[in-house]
Formats: C-alpha cells, sequence, structure tokens
C-alpha cells in the first residue's frame, strides 16, 4: 500500500524543467500586480535586439562615438526609432523593475524559503543600474562624458578597493578611449551576459522556490494558458506604449563631449537623480557610505524581516512605512534635481 | 536504512585536497594574471617646468585657464601675488571655474566652492584646490607640473 501511493505521487511529480515552469499557480496570482516582472522581462528583450541593431553603426572611439550615435539619429534608416525604443525601454525597464520590487516588498514575498528569490532579484536590478550607467556613458556627448568623470571619481573614493577599481574601470588615470571601449565592453558583452543569465536564473528559481504561501488562498490559477495570457496581454500593450512613447519623445543628443568644460547641467537620466542629488547635498564619504549600506540592506532584507518577526515586529506595517518613506524620499530628491 | 560510505581513507582525502589545492592555486594565479592585464601600467610621470608668460600680462583679479599637457589649470593674479590651482575639483573631478564677482572657484557639478587661496568653503570638496609651484625668472613664470 505504501509503495503504492509512493508510486503515484512519482507519476504526479514534475519532470522536466518545463514541467516546473508550467507548475499552477496559488490563487492570490490572480491579481495582475503579480505579472509586474514579466514587463522588464519582455522589456529585456526588446533592449538586446534593439541594441544588436546599434552595435553594428556604433563605433566606440572618442573621435567617433558621438558622431556615430548623430549618424544612427540623423541619417540612419530608422536610426531615430531604434536608438528611440532601445533608450526608452530602459527607462520603462528600471521603472517597472521598481514597481515589482515594491509590489514584492509590500507583499513580503520574500519570506522563507524564498530569500533567493530576493537575493538574485536584487542583483538583477544593480547589474541593470550597470548597465543604465555605462550605456549613457557610450552617447559621448558633454553631460556622460561628465558623468563618467563623476561616477569613476566616486568609484575611486571607495576604501582600499577604490583607487584600484577607479584604474581597472578608467584603465589609465583619466577618462580617455580607453575608458570609454571598456564601458562599451562591459555594456555590449561582459554585463548583457550575467543580466541575461541572472534573469533566466531569477525566473528558474521563483518556479522552483514556489510562491509564499496566503492564510486564504486554497485554489489555483492556472500559469497556462490563464497566467501566460495576461503576461501576453500586458506585453503587447507594452509595445504599443512603447512605440508611442518614442514617436512623441524622439531620442535627442546634447552637445559633444568638451574635456575643456564642464556641461552647464550634469543631471544624469532620471533613476540616477536621487542618489544623485543626494552625493550633493551630504558630505562626500557620508553620502557614499549611507548609499552602500542601504543598498546591502536592501539585499539582507528577508533575513532582517526574519529576524524582526521573531521578535514580534508587525513587519507588514514597517514594510508599509518604510515603502512611503523610500518612494517619497526619491521623489522629493528628483524633484529638487530638477531645480538645481 | 542507507548505509553511509565514509571510508575514503586518509590517502584518498590527502591526494584530493592536494589537488584540489593545487587547481585552485593555478587557475587563481591564472586569474590574477588577467587582472593584472587589464590594470594599465602606471608610469611615474616625470616633473617638467612650463613656462607660461610673463606676470603682467595677466590682468589683477582674474584667472587663465591653462592646459598644459593634460594638465588643467587656472593662473590666479592677486594682491598676494600670482598662484596657480588644478581646475579639477577635489570632490569628484569636474573642472571648476573662477567667479570674479564673488572670487571663488566654482565647480558646477555638486556646487563645491572654493575661496581665492583654494580653500574648500562649501559644498562637498574634502579638502582644498591642488596647487602647482610658481617660480619666477625675471619677469616670466614658470609652473610645475607632472605632465602626461
Amino acid at each position: 500500500m505504501a509503495t503504492q501511493t509512493a508510486h503515484a505521487e512519482q507519476d504526479v511529480k514534475p519532470k522536466s524543467l518545463i514541467d516546473y515552469i508550467q507548475k499552477d499557480l496559488p490563487e492570490h496570482l490572480d491579481w495582475w500586480p503579480y505579472t509586474l516582472g514579466a514587463i522588464p522581462m519582455t522589456l529585456f528583450g526588446i533592449l538586446v535586439g534593439t541594441g544588436l541593431l546599434l552595435t553594428f553603426y556604433y563605433v566606440p572611439s572618442t573621435e567617433r562615438a558621438y558622431e556615430s550615435v548623430d549618424q544612427i539619429t540623423h541619417e540612419i534608416y530608422l536610426g531615430w526609432f531604434v536608438r528611440g525604443l532601445h533608450k526608452t525601454s530602459v527607462d520603462l525597464m528600471i521603472l517597472f523593475l521598481l514597481f515589482h520590487v515594491i509590489r514584492v516588498f509590500l507583499t513580503r514575498a520574500y519570506q522563507a524559503p524564498g530569500e533567493l528569490k530576493w537575493v538574485s532579484g536584487s542583483i538583477v536590478l544593480f547589474v541593470t543600474f550597470a548597465m543604465g550607467f555605462t550605456g549613457y556613458s557610450l552617447v559621448f556627448d558633454n553631460v556622460s562624458y561628465w558623468g563618467m568623470t563623476v561616477v569613476t571619481n566616486m568609484i575611486g573614493t571607495l576604501p582600499v578597493i577604490g583607487m584600484p577599481l577607479l584604474h581597472l574601470l578608467r584603465g589609465g588615470e583619466d577618462v580617455s578611449g580607453v575608458t570609454l571601449l571598456r564601458l562599451y565592453d562591459l555594456h555590449t558583452k561582459l554585463l548583457p551576459v550575467l543580466l541575461g543569465g541572472l534573469v533566466i536564473g531569477h525566473v528558474v528559481i521563483v518556479r522552483l522556490m514556489g510562491f509564499v504561501e496566503v492564510k486564504e488562498s486554497r485554489h489555483f490559477h492556472q500559469f497556462y494558458p490563464e497566467h501566460t495570457l495576461k503576461m501576453g496581454m500586458i506585453a503587447v500593450g507594452l509595445l504599443v506604449v512603447i512605440v508611442d512613447l518614442v514617436m512623441i519623445f524622439p531620442p535627442v543628443l546634447g552637445p559633444p563631449a568638451n574635456p575643456q568644460e564642464v556641461a552647464s547641467d550634469v543631471s544624469p537620466p532620471w533613476y540616477f537623480s536621487a542618489p544623485f542629488m543626494w552625493i550633493t547635498l551630504l558630505p562626500g564619504p557620508l553620502a557614499l557610505w549611507t548609499l552602500i549600506g542601504a543598498s546591502g540592506l536592501f539585499v539582507v532584507y528577508p533575513f532582517l524581516d526574519r529576524a524582526l518577526v521573531e521578535r514580534g515586529v508587525p513587519m507588514e506595517l514597517v514594510n508599509r512605512v518604510v515603502a512611503t518613506v523610500a518612494v517619497a524620499a526619491m521623489v522629493a530628491l528628483m524633484y529638487l534635481d530638477t531645480q538645481m | 536504512m542507507a548505509i553511509v560510505h565514509d571510508d575514503a581513507g586518509r590517502r584518498r582525502f590527502l591526494s584530493q585536497a592536494v589537488m584540489g589545492f593545487g587547481m585552485l592555486f593555478g587557475i587563481g594565479t591564472l586569474g590574477l594574471r588577467f587582472v593584472q592585464f587589464l590594470i594599465p601600467s602606471g608610469k611615474e610621470k616625470p616633473l617638467e617646468t612650463v613656462l607660461i608668460g610673463a606676470a603682467s600680462k595677466i590682468p589683477m583679479g582674474e584667472a587663465v585657464s591653462m592646459d598644459l599637457g593634460g594638465q588643467k589649470l587656472l593662473v590666479l593674479k592677486t594682491d598676494d601675488g600670482v598662484v596657480a590651482f588644478s581646475r579639477r575639483c577635489t570632490d569628484l573631478g569636474c573642472l571648476v571655474s573662477w567667479n570674479k564677482e564673488r572670487e571663488q572657484f566654482i565647480c558646477p557639478c555638486h556646487q563645491g566652492t572654493f575661496d581665492k587661496t583654494g580653500r574648500n568653503i562649501s559644498g562637498p570638496p574634502p579638502r582644498p584646490l591642488d596647487r602647482f609651484m610658481i617660480t619666477k625668472r625675471g619677469e616670466q613664470l614658470y609652473v610645475s607640473i607632472q605632465s602626461a
């Protein structure tokens, strides 16, 4: 009798990776914010496609970089559109990654045994930021040239590893053609491969670890076709929105890099403007250390949550307050950046 | 009951440990060499003395911007004499400009300001502007810089 049950269980057990990924979902995943992770994934696909197209024309040298971006934007057939898709997709990818993080944070979906889901996801977020930085440096207009100078200098102020890392990134003392080439290689080779692997790993981990149990949830929500269709519909809607956004806000190009004169406004893209204001307002080392500390706390948050729950802290409420304060602070800093 | 095979033997364990450490050491050394490949070779730049012109040619209260072999500097003439400052802001390396009305050096990146002696007075910069030594030979001024 006992052997029979064991045999039956084995039959039901998923066998391949496909079976794992197609496992049914708990009922509560019917709620649409649970598809928010699929949006950045779709955008990553668009970014890989358009990025590949852009590498056919882009030249990573200080003499030709700006010129080649200018050529892509103004001369090549649909060049502005491809570059626009690439730019808009980055903005939206980071925006929706943030939404996804907020959703996971508020629903505390990182709880045991799914800590690895959160940790792998936070690395995806950081690598995406690194892609954003290296990407916008490649344009080599005046803002990105000075942005490159400022960010690499910031890395240089880290203790012990700072200066070696700065020399490694710049390929010398100063920002030069070697720096541009290194950022190009990071942006088009190392980081995309890393990010692709991490994204696949993140999705596989999420499916293997499963979802946090919700007390009232008893039923199932089909992964295929229900959930897949919902994600597909969102992806198609997203494509329409991106194309519209590119049409309405075609990509622009600032004045070329000028090592002799700092750009009048060195504000970075929106997703860096909050930390940018933060380092402007606080004295150097303190600003950097608080940023590093906050990033560290962010990664280990599931473990912090568990420790606090054991001490009887109402984490549901704490998370709501933390999320509200973090979003409000980010918006306030971004607003301050537009004012300066 | 499952049987646990934990009788690998001392000889086998030691041989595997030595092999393992050997492999790790080899791969580690190779990895280190690859990192060295990426790190630029830092050549010590020689100190040079460059002629910047006659002291009388520099107007009072103005800062003249120069680029000498990659070193960007501002030569400022005040009542106290002529001084040369690096334009590189000590915060994050943007270039400072001289504001004649306020008699201050201002960095546009994070609003760092320095007074006319190069002292950091507000904003994020952690230390004064770097100074270059100026020597006067007759009417001519020379500045000592490390050029590329």
